[in-house]
């Protein structure tokens, strides 16, 4: 009897033993797979280093009223780093310089003779004769060495993003400032994507305010009326006192008074938009987004260095009266044409973008992306763009993305070539970014993945490899070229 | 305008019409190829800058839609 007590005791014993261990096993089986569950939105830190090169050539410069040289060429080197802060956050820092010359920026002083400022005042007259002796010369067509040729864009961004347990939910902030010479930008946003639908279909909302701030720097002959009024040909203090001013024909004449200039009364420029996006999965090959963006910017849109000529305006020069007759052409090296104006445009200015991207999957080897904006303002402009990649995988390493690009837009309506405004008009530009063309883009772009993951920059291992060159031509003349290369590391 | 509204109906309709298609999370092996992405490459990043200043139309790509640039 006592032998059967003691048997069901050591049963009991190995039941409960076996009851906990299971509990315990189950107990670490759950949380095991709540861990296993809860993937990092961002596995390791990442850091992308940048480096893009921009080069174009063209006769529309916008500094000299729509006529002239706008050679220019950029190089802008960016860091990105992307830091996993937890299983759901990731900060992400973006640093960049954007280092400019630019033949239609110098010339906000075309006399080749300090900075169009007037702080900078190397000329101090001339011999007057208006035959291109000792006088100041400058052209359109000729870059200029004042300050104005050249400036650095300074640019860092920092961004947070909180994804929610079940990753049906992510939360982003922004945060950003830029500086170049004349222009200061801090800017802000939020918004929030939410997935649903077995995260086949995303809806996300999007907010950006950029409150930013001129610092107006504009041309000389503008600069010095501004400071002098209406003696400023003949104030001892102008950069202009002696130096000859030449009408249509060539006579040295005192009449050029730029009347219809008004010095810039509200530096701020301040950009609002709202960004709703939409996308979803139609097959397990295909799937297609769209963005519409409302934007609202208010404030000084017009650029203070640019000019305008009025036709109904006498016109005056600066230089090699000899020159005058051929002024459009770019054999004119000596002499310019001096500013009616500066580009004056609305306070306000709508628009309504509207981009779409559909991607096929054909197969290992091929994708097709393609991506179209219809974009429409209330300044007149109406654009399309159509953008088609390919991407062709030739194994799991290399790939060759070739693209093409088709672009075009209406003028706005207060856009006229140059010496075609009126003075009668309330605004006025001649910037050819904003008169009607088509333009073309043509390129690709190598990734090379992996392949080099054994070489490693501290702890960082390098995972890819990127190379995009494209060339653009615009129906105006305008051509450009542009290198990126982008190097991708993961922290090991 | 009307132009406007004929877009958004037509952004409704495509909204109401795809909703209710459902591909499994193991069924997405092509959809989760980095090419599938719907964004521009990082590499991208310039050309959309500079499109920016050299056009006047701005906005739906990913990129600035005006401000933060003295451009367009």
């Amino acid at each position: 009897m006592e032998e059967k007590q003691v048997e069901v005791v050591v049963v009991i014993k190995k039941i409960t033993l076996i009851f906990l261990m299971g509990f315990g096993f189950v107990s670490f089986a759950q949380k095991d797979t709540l861990k296993t569950y809860k993937k990092k939105v961002l596995e390791a830190l990442e850091v992308d280093m940048l480096l893009g090169y921009y080069s174009q050539k063209g006769t529309h410069a916008s500094v000299t009223g729509g006529i002239g040289n706008e050679d220019l060429q950029n190089i802008a080197p960016t860091v990105v780093v992307k830091i996993p802060l937890n299983e759901d956050d990731i900060l992400t820092a973006d640093f960049g310089f954007s280092a400019y010359t630019s033949a239609s920026s110098s010339n906000g002083n075309p006399f080749n003779t300090g900075a169009s400022t007037g702080d900078d005042r190397e000329y101090s007259g001339g011999d007057g004769s208006g035959s291109g002796g000792q006088g100041p010369k400058g052209s359109p067509w000729v870059a200029s060495s004042g300050a104005s040729r050249k400036d650095v864009l300074t640019a860092v961004n920092l961004s947070y993003i909180h994804a929610t347990d079940d990753r049906n939910r992510y939360w982003s902030s922004n945060i950003g400032s830029s500086f170049e010479y004349d222009y200061q930008s801090f800017g802000f946003g939020g918004g929030v994507t939410q997935l649903w639908n077995e995260k086949n279909t995303e809806l996300s909302i999007k907010a950006q305010v950029y409150l930013d701030k001129w610092i107006p720097i504009i041309p000389t002959e503008l600069d010095e009326y501004e400071q002098f009024g209406s003696d400023f040909l003949i104030d001892n203090q102008s950069y202009f006192s002696g130096v000859s001013v030449l009408n249509s024909n060539g006579a040295s004449v005192a009449e050029y008074l730029p009347s219809k200039f008004t010095p810039i009364d509200n530096v701020n420029r301040n950009s609002y938009s709202l960004s709703l996006g939409f996308s979803q999965i139609l097959t397990p090959r295909m799937q297609f987004s769209f963005v519409l963006d409302l934007v609202k910017q208010q404030g000084w849109l017009a650029n203070p260095l640019q000019r305008v000529y009025f036709l109904d305006k006498s016109n005056y020069y600066i230089g090699n009266a000899n020159s005058i007759s051929n002024y459009k052409d770019s054999s004119n090296t000596d002499v310019f044409h001096l500013a009616d104006d500066i580009e004056r445009l609305p306070g306000t200015r709508l628009k309504y973008p509207l981009g779409m991207r559909l991607n096929y999957y054909i197969n290992e080897y091929l994708v097709i992306r393609s991506y179209f904006r219809k974009y429409l303002d209330d300044w007149g402009i109406n654009s399309n763009t159509f953008q088609l990649e390919l991407p062709v995988k030739f194994n799991l390493n290399w790939k060759l993305t070739p693209s093409f690009r088709y672009y075009d837009q209406t003028a706005a309506d207060y856009f006229a070539p140059y010496n075609q405004h009126l003075s009668s008009q309330n605004y006025y530009t001649s910037d050819y970014d904003l008169s009607a063309f088509s333009s073309y883009q043509v390129g690709g772009e190598f990734i090379f993945t992996d392949v080099l993951s054994k070489y490693n920059l501290w702890k960082l291992s390098l995972k890819r490899i990127g190379l995009r060159v494209q060339n653009y031509q615009r129906s105006d003349g305008l051509s450009a070229f542009s290198i990126s290369t982008n190097f991708s590391f993961v922290l090991d | 305008m009307r132009k406007i509204k004929v877009l958004l109906i037509f952004i409704v309709v495509l909204v109401s019409g795809t909703s209710c298609v459902s591909v499994k999370e193991y069924n997405r092996v092509y959809l989760n190829d980095a090419d599938m992405a719907l964004k521009a490459s990082l590499c991208e990043r310039f050309e959309t800058t500079y499109h920016i200043y050299r056009e006047a139309a701005a906005g739906a790509n990913g990129g600035k839609t005006g401000g933060g640039c003295g451009c367009n």
